[in-house]
């Protein structure tokens, strides 16, 4: 009962029903703080309250519920230069406020799971016993170590309502049809009514991408696993696009349509340009926001919107990981008979995208989702407005190109 | 004193091309300057805009194609590269005298070919600006696992072999025709011939075949047989180019091309400076006969790739091959290879059948043929992905203006290069058992 309380708390961004049942109370927490925090949320969302307030005002009690306080709570010489970075300024439009305000929203109510404390239900999880795709012997005891951001995508939950990839495409200030995250509504034989499939870049453990790159531009990074694209070498070759199996970059083809208008060259804890829209010849891809990762957020725009509980985000080597814990529950409460898969796993990539869920078999087809591209002003084939501008000659051959 | 005439005679023709440029030859630059800087100036409107003034596209959910024109035309102009320094290192390796006259044509040819195939990589890339420095920054860690790297490393290898071995051969022509070489070129005689006696001559033959020897090894296992079709065939996320045939069918189709260019460049030179004599009717047969081959095995190539594509292959395979198989421009290629097979083949066979000009238009053919078939393998391997589930996949790819202004480009680069050269350098081998009569 608690649990409803907030999630209905979190409609309130104006979002559907959630079937909450699938998204069980991993453990008892403080129910009138998540209320309060929520109430205060909305008011964030409304302009009455400004963002180092709000998390100050929570910070104490969030240490005693949770052990830590993840979120960017700042100290009063930092306000000036976080408040630029803040995801709540003035220049975005109603509606945008609208969705984030649902990004704050479940942020408050999502920071519980960011305690990172041990939970007896998920403690066995690892080992073969979890029957996750990708264990190999080998990396066993070096990659249980190794941090690998990732994400539990749970398919069920999924409604198509594009909030996620309308939030990401317009933090990262992304070119029209430029859809980092895309949800594709899809139908199948033998299966009811539309199934999705969240495709996102699967921060694979073995990317193809880094491996092909001429020039070292996409890598990934040691600490976390996340797959990124330096901006400042990339020279624009498209063979990382080529060679992906999953067709998640996108190119810069033109200049930027939209500039990131806080930070030009958002730089990641080692200074190096890997964040939000690419500038023009050089390639993009999902991030995993790594600006959030560095300063102690540890989340993603994307998984925070969400209003159905569908994107868990998190390191999917640690068995105490949120997204691992929500995996863990989630088939405890199925009796092992959680329908779960990686993308196209036989190409050897390792992604590090969890799906519960239903793959897609080779008769799936695509179809329109519920929620149409056109509907957030998104744009869903971008070589519809992939036009450059026509030759200085066309006017002597009609006019017309 | 017959044979002393000879000799003259021969290298009077041989310095033909070095005489004062006529009207045609002045016409034949602006020409090809015309197209040239038609070009630059389409290139110059990509690099302002960036690459959307291309027909290009991601793959996905844009629906579109990420490599086009450039990469096939960069497949093409390397493919023509090898027939050049093939032909000159059969010369050399294997004593193959018919085609001594056409040798350092050929060997012209691959460094003028090489280079503009390395031009259309940076034509490619979105930030051309940043090739070297970002290339060389990480290069001890991409030249491990990178395949791009790898080509970028074999080109340039190859390209130095090409021109040490253009610049070794050419020394000892420079030297002995040195007092007939246009005054007006000294200086660059005098940097080529820097350091030369007579006496290097017998090292400088056995360098050449040693150079001739790693380069024939080189284009089939590292270059046309190795990293360019490696670029493709490794991408298993594309099942049409995901296939182990892939570097035999790359050497077929660039073999193919070769000398199909070596014929159609060596009868323009005939042409024009009446070289009937020294690059007689026999060896346009022999390239005829040699065509006919290469080209017998780039179709074998396709009937391998077909079958194994077509008959109950994995879900993916099929669909690229269908997709191939149902483009009408693939199949004008192939029936245009057919046609020249079935040409050059009978003429080898039926002696009758040959004629100068029906060799020279035949070889035109397969030329062409592989620019298509090139620029398709890219297009059609990669609007089929592995992962097809998108709406927009298959993807399109209709080329602007500013691609085919670049294939206009490369041929009027060739067309200069080969303008300029011959009006420098002797571009057919003094026959070194003549250089003694030759003073």
């Amino acid at each position: 009962m608690e649990d409803k309380s907030r999630l209905t708390n979190s409609e309130s961004g104006g979002e559907k029903k959630v079937p909450f049942e699938k998204a069980p109370p991993l453990r008892p927490f403080n129910a009138d703080l998540a209320m309060r925090v929520a109430e205060d949320t909305q008011k964030l969302t409304q302009g009455k309250l400004s963002e180092p307030d709000y998390y100050h005002k929570y910070h104490d009690a969030y240490v005693k519920e949770f052990g830590i306080d993840a979120r960017p709570v700042l100290s009063s010489d930092t306000i000036g230069k976080a408040s630029s970075d803040s995801i709540l300024t003035g220049h975005m439009s109603r509606r945008t406020l609208l969705k984030l305000g649902g990004v704050a929203l479940a942020s408050a109510a999502g920071a519980r799971l960011l305690g990172g404390r041990a939970l007896g239900a998920a403690a066995n999880l690892g080992g073969n016993s979890s029957g996750f795709p990708l264990k190999e012997n080998g990396e066993q005891a070096e990659g249980a170590k190794r941090v690998q951001m990732g994400m539990v995508i749970d398919l069920e939950n999924c409604d198509g309502c594009l909030s996620c990839v309308y939030a990401c495409s317009n933090h990262n200030f992304n070119s029209a049809g430029v859809l980092w995250l895309y949800i594709l509504a899809f139908k199948d034989e033998n299966r009811e009514g539309n199934n999705f499939l969240v495709r996102i870049c699967q921060h694979c453990a073995n990317p193809p991408c880094v491996k092909v790159c001429p020039v070292r531009a996409r890598h990934k990074r040691d600490k976390d696993g996340l797959v990124l694209t330096d901006y400042n070498l990339c020279i624009g070759c498209r063979y990382c696009m080529v060679t992906c199996p999953y067709g998640v970059n996108y190119f810069q083809w033109g200049e930027p349509e939209r500039a990131n208008y806080y930070h030009p060259k958002l730089t990641d804890y080692r200074g190096r340009w890997v964040i939000g829209n690419p500038p023009k010849g050089v390639m993009g891809k999902c991030t995993f926001c790594p600006d959030r990762q560095d300063d102690g957020r540890g989340n993603v725009v994307c998984a925070l919107t969400c209003p159905h509980n569908v994107l868990h985000f998190g390191d999917i080597n640690d068995p105490n990981s949120e997204p691992m814990r929500y995996l863990a529950a989630k088939q405890k409460e199925k009796g092992g008979n959680l329908s779960t898969f990686r993308l196209l796993e036989n190409q050897g990539t390792k992604p590090s995208i969890i799906y519960i869920g239903h793959q897609p078999t080779r008769s799936a087809k695509a179809v329109d989702g519920p929620v149409s591209y056109a509907d957030w002003g998104l744009v869903e084939k971008r070589l519809d407005v992939l036009q450059g501008p026509k030759p200085w000659f066309s006017k002597a051959f009609g006019g017309t190109q | 004193m017959r044979a002393r005439s000879r000799v003259e005679t021969r290298v009077d023709q041989i310095l033909r091309p070095l005489g004062n440029p006529t009207i045609k030859y002045y016409l034949t630059v602006a020409i090809a300057g015309a197209g040239l800087l038609w070009f630059l100036l389409a290139w110059a409107w990509q690099l302002k805009y960036g690459l959307i003034v291309t027909g290009l596209g991601d793959w996905g959910t844009t629906g579109g194609v990420p490599w086009g024109i450039y990469i096939g035309s960069f497949i093409w102009w390397v493919g023509i590269s090898h027939g050049g320094i093939l032909i000159s290192a059969g010369v050399r390796l294997f004593k193959l005298k018919v085609f001594y006259p056409v040798a350092r044509l050929a060997e012209l040819l691959t460094v003028g070919a090489l280079t503009i195939a390395g031009l259309f990589i940076i034509i490619d890339l979105g930030r051309p600006d940043r090739v070297v420095v970002s290339v060389i920054r990480n290069y001890v860690l991409t030249i491990q696992t990178s395949p791009l790297a790898w080509d970028l490393t074999v080109i340039t290898l190859y390209f130095i072999m090409t021109a040490t071995y253009l610049l070794l051969t050419i020394r000892h022509d420079i030297y002995v025709l040195r007092r007939r070489l246009p005054a007006r070129f000294a200086p660059v005689y005098q940097l080529l011939t820097n350091g030369y006696s007579p006496e290097e001559d017998e090292k400088v033959s056995r360098m050449a075949w040693w150079l001739a020897f790693a380069v024939v090894l080189l284009a089939p296992f590292l270059l046309h047989g190795g990293v360019i079709p490696w670029l493709f065939q490794l991408i298993a996320s594309m099942p049409a180019w995901y296939s182990a045939i892939q570097a035999p069918t790359f050497l077929s189709i660039a073999l193919t091309s070769a000398f199909g260019s070596v014929i159609i460049i060596s009868y323009i030179f005939r042409r024009l400076y009446g070289w009937e004599e020294l690059i007689p009717d026999k060896a346009f047969r022999r390239m005829g006969s040699v065509l006919a081959l290469v080209g017998l095995f780039f179709l074998w190539l396709q009937l391998q790739a077909i079958m194994t594509g077509a008959f109950a292959a994995p879900v993916g395979v099929r669909t690229a091959t269908e997709a191939k198989m149902e483009d009408p421009i693939y199949w004008t290629a192939i029936g245009l290879v057919i046609a020249a097979v079935l040409y050059l083949g009978a003429q080898t066979i039926w002696p009758a059948l040959f004629s100068m000009k029906r060799v020279v238009l035949v070889s035109i053919i397969p030329v062409v043929a592989t620019l298509f078939e090139k620029t398709l393998f890219i297009v059609e391997g990669l609007a089929n992905p592995l992962f097809d589930i998108y709406k927009a996949v298959p993807g399109h790819y209709i080329p602007t203006w500013v691609e085919i202004s670049s294939i206009i480009g490369g041929v009027s680069m060739l067309a200069l290069w080969f303008a300029v050269i011959s009006k420098v350098l002797p571009i057919i081998e003094v026959e070194a058992e003549h250089e003694g009569q030759e003073e």
